[in-house]
């Protein structure tokens, strides 16, 4: 188009809106450009995140700017959900005194649960550890997932005073979920968790996943005093703040998981 | 410092196993290479499971595996926090009978496809 070029006031309008295209579609392409990766490409920022990303147990006593959870939290708010139901809800609890009381709930209710499933308590040929041990299996048929032998090592070193259930966090998040929600809300509140996680890991949080938490439900009492309320149930906690050490200055490795792959019309099995 | 191998149980697909049986519940140890270890105690903090422990005198500080404590997932913590990278887990832990881990591969650290 020529600059002598007489338009009138339609005609110019219409080729500012032209321009003005040309230049988004242009952007567009060159992010599209940007994004295509070769093989065997470093990795990008949000997967170093993803990568360097671990459970920290062992926290700084400094607590966290209000402004980071804030920060956090509008990540977790901005994950998937099934039908975009969105069916969480969240207690960030930042006092001393209330994570002490989380804490100490906690800890009775494990060592309550050592007493009546620990059956290494007593020594072998013993019939109280023949009784208990048939407990135990009883349990571990009823819910595998919950008896499971990792989480009793977990219960029997927080029962010990070993382990503590919020590793002394200076920030909690109480993840809550809306048993109403479209199809499986648990899954949507382990995508807000995911977002959280790696939210704090960009800009250098610790967290770790606590599932110790849901011991807490059964107190309806401390349930009241935090405000979980119907149709709400509390799903999941995160401990949030500063690590000790640097856990993130090199990725750690990790066990392969079997991939079946199915291209035209052939299996492989893939690790 | 190696891991210790333990053949594991061979049990019906349903047992559930004991967990204090080392054939049974098989936790894979970290192994430590006490020359790379500047006895700084991160890993030590950082264990999920409490497991390690320094000793040896005050100037040449050196990590170990406590004795009779068993529980390490392989999460690998321990590496991630050490500077000298001096210590490591490289197989995962495993039971026997209705726990068994299946369709697991070796360790890989993370591949650029």
């Amino acid at each position: 188009m020529s600059d002598t070029l007489e338009l009138d006031d339609l005609e110019e309008l219409e080729c500012e809106l032209e321009a003005a295209e040309t230049a988004h579609d242009r952007t567009l392409r060159r992010r599209a450009a940007a994004l295509e990766i070769e093989p065997g490409a470093d990795w990008n920022d949000v997967e170093h995140a993803m990568l360097t990303r671990r459970s920290i147990r062992k926290f700084k006593g400094r607590q966290v700017p209000a402004h980071m959870i804030r920060r956090i939290l509008e990540m977790g708010r901005f994950a998937p959900s099934q039908g975009n139901c969105q069916p969480w809800s969240f207690i960030v609890v930042r006092d001393k005194a209330m994570i002490a009381q989380m804490e100490a709930y906690c800890v009775a209710v494990c060592q309550g649960m050592t007493a009546s499933v620990d059956y290494t308590n007593y020594p072998e040929g013993s019939e109280q550890r023949a009784a208990i041990l048939a407990n135990t299996q009883a349990l571990n048929r009823a819910s595998p997932n919950s008896f499971h032998p990792v989480p009793m090592t977990a219960i029997k070193s927080i029962a010990n005073g070993r382990f503590a259930v919020f590793h002394r966090a200076p920030t909690v998040i109480l993840i809550l979920m809306d048993k109403r929600g479209v199809g499986v809300p648990a899954i949507d509140v382990g995508c807000v968790g995911s977002n959280i996680v790696l939210g704090a890991q960009s800009i250098g949080l610790g967290t770790c996943w606590i599932g110790f938490s849901k011991l807490l439900s059964s107190n309806t009492e401390l349930c009241e005093k935090l405000g979980i309320e119907e149709p709400f149930e509390l799903a999941e906690a995160i401990s949030v703040g500063y690590p000790i050490g640097n856990p993130t200055q090199q990725t750690i490795s990790r066990q392969t998981h079997q991939i079946t792959w199915w291209e035209n019309g052939e299996k492989q099995i893939l690790y | 410092m190696t891991a210790i191998t333990v053949e594991k149980a061979v049990v019906a697909a349903d047992h559930l196993p004991i967990w204090d049986d080392p054939h049974e519940a098989l936790y894979k140890q970290v192994t430590i290479e006490l020359d790379k270890c500047d006895g700084c105690k991160l890993c030590t903090v950082v264990c999920p499971a409490n497991l390690l422990e320094l000793y040896g005198p005050k100037d040449n500080l050196k990590v170990r595996l406590k004795a009779d404590v068993t529980g390490c997932m392989s999460c690998n913590n321990c590496y991630a926090v050490c500077a000298s990278r001096g210590v490591y887990a490289t197989e995962p832990y495993d039971f026997a009978g209705f726990y068994e881990q299946k369709n697991i591969g070796p360790f890989e650290f993370p591949r650029r496809f």
